[in-house]
């Protein structure tokens, strides 16, 4: 009777445990792995600002109160975690555990030796059991030549912001259709971009001007994107030579250029923090940012005193989200959590970068006020949690996850950050007020440079696997 | 006296003077620290230079003198080389104006003269890149005061994007640097011309000589070694300006205002190409050597 009882007992902890024990996930694996490194730290490489908050106030005290590991944070700016990264691989100090990656850069890390092949870590942890859910667009990136060197943790795509109010004014769409010959709707080419700009500017100046737009820092995503709207292609795949000079790259940067005109006075030196606030004023009425926008446009999670810079929103519910023009946004930069190949505590690194990556985990970190991580989960666009932000964050999570899959990829070859660098160079020579002809012929000369000192073959290598990708042209 | 004491009574030097090894040695420990400071990092560039060392790779190829052409080929070297010498050419004899004026207003006793020097030497103790950061905000084309000062001058309201547009980035670097480093120039040149010999210029005076013919004749002569030293200091530095420019413009917009230290930097610690960027390093190594060498020896300061 009592063997029976006991045997019952049993079945029944079973059955009850088990399903628990099906659905662990990613997360849990990793802190309970983590557990065995409890007492050590761990040296995690973020961006500069708000990124970096993310790891200083609620992943890095979190992750140390689940495993006894310490979470020391280094702060880069944007434009210095590569260069800084391939420093400390120079210099084989094992300084940083936790990489922080851009995709595009991830075959230079590779080829400098700079970032750990992670599949084994996956496969011991069962990472991989999560990576259905990640946005195929966002997949694409963890891994180069077969093998995984990161994990998705922030997936960027560029986003179409509009007053809603403004482009559903019936006044404004009856002299809108007058002068243009079609609606008044989010801009569907770069063309209507500049119509709905000069259009809005020319009725509501100097209060609100038509589009703002990001000038300085990070040119070369916005080009990428516009260049390859017009049909331009980075390089002539036979011979190598950069076509960046093109009709279409010309098209493109006179278009930016051009288009600058119809927006606020000083728009040339707008970046990021600039063209935010003036969105979040009411100064603008359309604009083409990165994800989080969303969110702080609404007013929605922003409470935490590292964005008291942010102006308070006076455009709550009048913002709607669309695909940018041209239907195929640049996905711009994003960034993968990585491994160092000098780190002296690889394991605990790792757990820590695949508990971030995890779905439960990740799904609170693309809520969070600060750290300016985005949805590249399907369970985060899907998340009631997040859907439930606001009246229209469901609309902005299906314009995330649309406009992903159907997203540019960054030019992603070796030494991909000399391109890009040489691109924003001459973007903002043409903003400067340089022929944009002659821009681009500088930047084609000296991308020419760069591809004849890496060696035509090898680049042409790269560079015919990363065209082959559907996100590189999306023809 | 005790026995051992005659050596050195005889000679009247210290006992070690007439030996030359035990001299040697003495200085050896210096001459080694000196080498290894100086001439080690430099023969180690000269090493690097013959290779093709970049990215993360710890060691390279030997490939003689093909970063050297590569370099003279370099437009962009040129181009910042240019741009280098423009700025020292055109910053250097304003500050060395500016600061020599300001001394020579403050030689005499005025009111509050201490606090005003103080106030005038502050630029020069901060750090550039502050100082950068500075004239960033003051040149901003909003919430700067500068547009809005010129604003007020021309009566409308004005937008100059002073790091934006080339023919203005240059300037916003100019009035930077000339802010900063003209106090340097200044506290020097104000303690030279402390130093002048006063019974002279009230001889000049009783005899009748004008200010100018007093000041090319006397003060001059007597400040010209310091004030050369102060020259050439400054030439050097801005030679090697880096925190300004990158601070307001980072070499841009484009490359037009990279200056020969942007670019290396960019080359060097951004793109990477570390035997490329040694190879400017030893070519501007030996360029500046021979020019300070030459300065020196016109000075007469190195005899």
């Amino acid at each position: 009777m009592i063997r029976n009882l006991l045997f019952t007992a049993a079945f029944l902890g079973l059955a009850a445990t088990a399903p628990a024990l099906a659905q662990e996930d990613a997360a849990a694996t990793a802190i309970a792995a983590a557990k065995q490194f409890s007492g050590s730290s761990i040296t995690v490489v973020a961006e500069a600002g708000l990124q970096a908050l993310l790891d200083t106030q609620y992943s890095g005290p979190e992750w140390e109160q689940l495993t006894g590991i310490k979470v020391k944070v280094v702060e880069l700016p944007n434009e210095e975690i590569y260069p800084k990264t391939i420093l400390e691989k120079q210099a084989g100090t094992g300084g940083y555990d936790v990489l922080l990656i851009s995709p595009a850069l991830l075959a230079d890390m590779v080829n400098n030796g700079a970032a750990e092949p992670l599949d084994d870590f996956v496969k011991k942890y069962g990472a991989d059991k999560e990576f259905d859910d990640v946005n195929p667009a966002f997949k694409d990136w963890m891994s180069y030549n077969g093998k995984t060197y990161g994990l998705v943790v922030d997936g960027d795509v560029l986003v179409t912001y509009y007053r809603k109010d403004l482009f559903e004014d019936p006044e404004n769409q009856k002299a809108f259709k007058e002068k243009y010959s079609y609606d008044l709707a989010a801009p569907k080419t770069y063309k209507e971009f500049g119509d709905i700009a000069c259009f809005l500017t020319e009725k509501y100046q100097p209060k609100i001007y038509g589009a703002g737009v990001i000038n300085t820092g990070y040119t070369h995503f916005f080009f990428s994107e516009r260049f390859r709207a017009h049909g331009g292609k980075f390089f002539d795949q036979e011979t190598m030579k950069a076509t960046v000079n093109s009709e279409a790259g010309v098209k493109a940067l006179t278009e930016m250029v051009e288009q600058n005109k119809c927006m606020s006075p000083g728009i040339e030196t707008w970046g990021f923090a600039e063209n935010l606030s003036a969105l979040n004023a009411g100064e603008i009425a359309m604009t083409i940012s990165w994800p989080p926008l969303g969110r702080w446009t609404q007013g929605v999670n922003i409470e935490d005193k590292a964005l008291s810079w942010v102006p308070k929103t006076v455009v709550a519910d009048k913002i709607g989200y669309a695909i940018n023009p041209g239907g195929h946004p640049q996905l711009a930069s994003g960034f993968l959590s990585g491994v160092s190949p000098d780190s002296k505590n690889k394991e605990a690194a790792y757990l820590y970068a695949q508990w971030m990556h995890s779905k439960s985990q990740s799904l609170k970190n693309v809520m969070r006020p600060v750290g300016l991580r985005d949805p590249f989960r399907i369970s985060h666009y899907e998340s009631p949690e997040y859907q439930n932000l606001w009246g229209g964050a469901k609309d902005y999570l299906k314009v995330l996850k649309d406009g992903a899959a159907a997203g540019y990829a960054d030019l992603s070859v070796i030494d991909t950050f000399k391109y890009q660098d040489s691109m924003s160079r001459a973007v903002n020579a043409a903003i400067g007020g340089e022929d944009p002809q002659t821009a681009l012929n500088g930047m084609a000369a000296e991308w020419d440079q760069i591809t004849e000192s890496v060696g035509a073959d090898k680049q042409r290598d790269a560079y015919k696997v990363w065209a082959a990708k559907p996100t590189a042209y999306r023809e | 006296m005790t026995a051992a004491s005659p050596t050195y009574i005889k000679t009247g030097r210290p006992f070690w003077a007439g030996r030359r090894g035990t001299g040697i040695a003495f200085v050896a420990p210096a001459i080694f620290v000196m080498l290894l400071v100086g001439l080690f990092p430099f023969l180690w560039s000269v090493a690097v230079s013959f290779q093709d060392l970049a990215g993360a790779k710890q060691s390279g190829n030997w490939i003689g003198l093909a970063n050297y052409k590569k370099l003279i080929a370099d437009a962009r070297v040129w181009a910042a080389l240019g741009r280098t010498l423009l700025l020292l050419a055109v910053a250097l004899p304003l500050e060395l104006i500016l600061g020599l004026l300001l001394a020579m207003h403050f030689q005499i006793e005025r009111p509050l003269k201490r606090l005003f020097v103080a106030l005038i030497v502050l630029p020069a103790v901060i750090s550039p890149m502050v100082a950068g950061s500075i004239w960033r905000l003051m040149l901003d084309h909003k919430f700067g005061p500068f547009n809005q000062i010129i604003g007020w001058i021309t009566g409308e309201p004005i937008v100059l994007l002073w790091v934006i547009k080339p023919h203005l980035a240059f300037w916003a670097i100019l009035i930077a640097e000339v802010w900063q480093w003209t106090p340097f120039m200044f506290i020097i040149l104000l303690a030279a011309l402390a130093n002048v010999d006063r019974e002279q210029l009230e001889a000049a005076e009783i005899d009748g000589a004008g200010r100018f013919r007093v000041f090319f004749r006397i003060v001059l002569p007597a400040i010209m070694p310091v004030l050369g030293i102060a020259v050439l200091i400054r030439a050097l530095d801005l030679f090697r300006i880096f925190d300004a420019v990158w601070q307001l413009t980072r070499g841009g917009p484009g490359n037009k205002t990279e200056t020969i230290s942007i670019f290396m930097y960019i080359r060097g610690f951004q793109s990477f190409e570390t035997s490329y960027t040694a190879a400017l390093v030893v070519i501007l190594l030996i360029v500046l050597s021979l020019a300070v060498t030459l300065a020196l020896k016109r000075m007469e300061i190195a005899r």
